[in-house]
């Protein structure tokens, strides 16, 4: 092979294996938000395991280097094992997402992960041969010679890189590359539309950490050699800088970002001559461009070269038999809400509350909460009855907000019990209390930003068969026809909100009252049976708030349970049938709106005048 | 118990330089919620100053103040020109981080350049030892441990009872309510930079004093147990910094003399790790600080 093919070569299989890498990065940081600043330990894990499996016991090779195990695996099941230890390692990592830290907190830890985990291989030479690092490490194609040998594992590594692919995009485009993406956006909300978040998390870094570990085991079986100095923190940085540059969240990007980063600038320059007599200078060239390329696309270009497109791709009304309910509902755009109503085809919610069963649907036991030394909620206790819109009023601070978001599972109670549908839900985490129907909405909007108004209704559909695993092997035959349907529904609800002509725009461009709508709609697209709106109107015109409030008693109509938290007492005697008031954290007094009225206590604590 | 007292003699030294290069770096992430990567190569730099003014013939201590100064300026700088403008066009948590990397690599990369990777040395500034109750300390060991204590008296003071420290904590709680409340919050910030910057600088030479030989990744390799100081003792907590910092010196001194010396990271990394598990904000965490992002509505 001559000098220049086999700088070719060498590059290309550079390429291949940072191009598994950073996508596998890409995954879990650039679509689910995840900064993984470890992620290059996991390549490491699944390089020295490939190493340790073909490099058979240490005695074998004259006993120069020491390392744990030692087998002769055959390169296929080596390469499946050091990817599959690399997916429990990421999984392993992911665990520390069970505590929900800052972002900057948790790369933070992920950097003491990384460093750690370079500290721990360096001091113990009986694991893979401390800071010498293991050599001699067989090429699987080692029965080849020279350029065959070369081009034979580039044509390796590019069939590999075509299989990640598609197992990749299974991941990251479609359904589940939008549910990822909602995560990343507002993990709180995703919570609260009955995602599991720490199951997702946990999920995506073990995908991308199988990913990692076969990029690093196809890495080590062409070098031949494997230390500590080749997996140092800034490595991370390298594929991140490839992300950003070719874009973050776009698979096709991070392969531009790849082929400009990693491979020329950081490879690439170590086969440039030596210049003067500082043989640091050129790899530190290297370096210097990347963090000015990192710099520069931070500043001018965050998107990178080229931006994450939508989640799913959207075909507006070229859907044939999609265009008509919404031309028949354009039609009454005009009209008030209310008219429309009664000529509504379908039931707004998909699957009708049951109803059948009498009594209360919630009901909230000496609730506590102590904030440091303060009590907001001080022994709260009432009940919300089935079927019913119950207002849950009071001064500022009176524990409403506190009291919704212990309901829904958000913030733990102190002390005290909660009861849905019977069942005692206190320690139930805030999304399968979603999942059962016990739904809220924020006070300040939480929109999934950069999905459309669309997407952020089809994300919260419970159930989805694309979100299992089962949907992510099937692919669109299995979740097809289902998406279809939630995407009809999705746009049914848009229609009856009057935000059809806002279904392609991204979230994040919605004025301050269409989020708020989207925030309803959203909930309302999980079927709950009890939804918990936090101050839906604040903010809200005159219009849109009647709009809103006709909603909630055409829900209502159709078996659902509401609780309101509401200042703007017209809103809640019009739709109310029940109100609880609450004063320094306690129930001060439950009843209907007109019998409030009348109680001259409750008037002095809140309705003065 | 001899050996125990000397372990700890020998921690306590070990941590002084990590406190008072965490005390800076903590308020700094604190204050401005950047977590400035830079800050280990911006001690680097001070290692070079330090050196470059030790060769003019000024004393060491002298040089330290001077290069704290010159990178107080310079923290100011690098924050106006780059962190500030780079929040200003929205950038998050994470691309900021990733931005002082970057920012890191850049000038590792030029001292690289601009004095070779050789490793230097300051020579012995160690001084004569002094000791007293089963603890051996160098004079400058002990000028080490003096200066930490001071800075970080001063930084907690200055954060918890003077109307500049309650306007920077009240800018790092809400930057935007600040400036309405009438804080000149570009000042506040202004004045962060400066303070942590002149830290970062001291703290440079210092660990240049204290570490027989260095080179370009002094600081880069140090940042870890800054970090870790940081984060055990709650981040923007000048006393949380400290008591992190002789934490991780105690116990990789331990680890060192009762396991191996290889194991001495290994010992103050597992503590941090175990740590981050079960009390993610450390042990004097802040209020509103670390919770910012995680409050329900």
């Amino acid at each position: 092979m001559t000098g220049y093919e086999y700088y070719v070569v060498v590059l290309l299989v550079y390429f291949g294996t940072f191009l598994i890498a950073a996508w596998g990065l890409n995954l879990e940081f650039g679509i689910a938000g995840v900064p993984n600043f470890a992620y290059i330990v996991l390549v490491a894990a699944g390089a020295y395991t490939y190493a340790v499996l073909t490099l058979g016991p240490d005695s074998s090779n004259g006993g120069f280097q020491h390392y744990i195990y030692g087998a002769h695996l055959p390169f296929v099941a080596a390469l499946l094992c050091a990817s599959a230890v690399s997916a429990i390692l990421g999984a392993i990592i992911g665990i520390t997402g069970l505590k929900r830290l800052r972002p900057d907190y948790q790369a933070m830890a992920m950097l003491v992960v990384s460093i750690t985990a370079t500290t721990i291989v360096v001091a113990d030479t009986g694991l893979v041969n401390g800071s010498a690092g293991l050599a001699l490490i067989p090429n699987p194609l080692h029965r080849l010679q020279g350029s065959q040998q070369g081009w034979g594992y580039v044509a390796m590594v590019g069939v590999i890189c075509c299989l990640v692919y598609a197992v990749l995009r299974r991941f990251s485009s479609g359904p589940f590359g939008r549910l990822l993406r909602a995560m990343r956006d507002d993990e709180e909300a995703a919570l609260s539309v009955g995602k599991n978040v720490v199951a997702l998390r946990i999920a995506v870094q073990a995908v991308g950490g199988g990913m990692a570990g076969l990029s690093g085991a196809l890495l080590v079986g062409f070098i031949g050699g494997w230390s500590p100095s080749a997996w140092l923190f800034i490595e991370t940085m390298a594929l991140l800088t490839a992300i950003i540059i070719g874009g973050m969240g776009n698979d096709w990007g991070v392969v531009i970002g790849t082929l400009i980063v990693p491979t020329l600038i950081v490879q690439g320059v170590q086969f440039l001559p030596t210049v003067g007599n500082n043989p640091e200078l050129i790899p530190q060239l290297g370096w210097i461009i990347l963090g000015l390329l990192t710099i520069g696309f931070l500043f001018f270009r965050p998107v990178g070269l080229v931006p994450e497109g939508r989640a799913t791709p959207f075909r507006q009304g070229v859907e044939p038999d999609d265009a008509r309910p919404l031309d028949a509902r354009r039609d009454h755009a005009l009209l008030s809400f209310v008219s429309t109503l009664p000529e509504r085809p379908a039931p707004i919610l998909a699957t009708v509350p049951a109803t059948g069963e009498s009594g209360d649907i919630l009901s909230v036991e000496a609730l506590v909460r102590e904030f440091g030394g303060v009590r907001a909620v001080d022994g709260a206790t009432f009940t919300v009855g089935r079927g019913s819109i119950t207002g849950l009023i009071g001064p500022n601070g009176a524990g409403k907000s506190t009291t919704l978001g212990i309901m829904s599972g958000f913030i733990k109670p102190s002390a005290g019990a909660i009861r849905f549908n019977g069942a005692d839900v206190t320690n139930a985490p805030a999304y399968r209390r979603a999942r059962l129907g016990l739904v809220r909405t924020f006070q300040l909007s939480r929109e999934f930003g950069s999905l459309t108004t669309l997407e952020n209704l089809v994300v919260a559909a419970p159930r989805a068969r694309s979100e299992s695993a089962l949907g992510v092997v099937g692919g669109r035959r299995y979740w097809g026809l289902e998406e279809k349907e939630i995407k009809d529904r999705a746009r049914e609800l848009l229609a009856l909100f009057q935000m059809e002509d806002k279904a392609a725009e991204r979230a994040r461009n919605l004025s301050g009252g269409q989020k708020r709508v989207l925030e309803v709609m959203r909930a309302v697209m999980t079927e709950p049976a009890l939804l918990l709106l936090d101050e839906p109107t604040a903010g809200l015109s005159p219009l849109l708030t009647h709009r809103l409030g006709d909603a909630c008693l055409a829900l209502r109509q159709e078996g659902l349970s509401i609780v309101l938290v509401e200042h703007e007492l017209e809103t809640v005697e019009r739709l109310c049938d029940t109100v609880v008031v609450m004063v320094l954290g306690k129930v001060f007094a439950q009843g209907s709106m007109a019998d409030l009225r009348t109680r001259k206590e409750v008037q002095e604590a809140y309705i003065a005048g | 118990m001899g050996v125990v007292v000397q372990t700890i003699g020998f921690g306590i030294a070990a941590g002084a330089v990590i406190s008072l290069g965490a005390v800076g770096f903590t308020v700094q992430f604190g204050i401005s919620n950047v977590l400035n990567i830079t800050y280990g190569a911006f001690m680097t730099l001070a290692a070079y100053l330090g050196y470059w003014l030790l060769n003019r013939g000024l004393d060491v201590w002298v040089a330290l103040v001077l290069v704290g100064l010159a990178l107080a300026l310079i923290s100011v700088a690098f924050n106006r020109a780059f962190l500030s403008p780079l929040q200003r066009r929205g950038a998050g948590f994470v691309s900021v981080v990733i931005g002082t990397v970057a920012a890191g690599i850049i000038l590792q990369g030029v001292i690289v350049i601009l004095v070779g990777p050789g490793a230097i040395t300051y020579g012995a500034q160690f001084g004569r030892t002094v000791s007293g109750l089963g603890f051996v300390f160098s004079v400058a060991q002990l000028i080490i441990i003096g200066l930490t204590l001071t800075l970080m008296l001063g930084l907690h003071l200055l954060l918890t009872q003077t109307k500049i420290g309650r306007a920077m904590r009240a800018t790092s709680t809400n930057r935007t309510v600040a400036r309405a409340c009438g804080i000149r919050t570009e000042r506040i910030i202004d004045l962060t930079w400066l303070l942590t910057g002149f830290m970062c600088g001291v703290a440079g030479v210092a660990l240049a004093v204290t570490t027989v030989t260095f080179d370009f990744s002094l600081g880069a390799t140090f940042l870890i147990y800054m970090i870790a100081a940081a984060v055990l003792g709650g981040i923007a907590q000048p006393y949380g910094a400290m008591i992190g910092g002789l934490v991780v010196g105690v116990a990789s001194q331990f680890g060192a003399a009762y396991w191996s010396p290889a194991y001495q990271d290994v010992v103050a990394f597992t503590i941090l790790i175990i740590m981050l598990l079960i009390r993610p904000r450390g042990l004097f965490a802040a209020a509103g600080v670390a919770r910012r992002n995680l409050s329900a509505t």
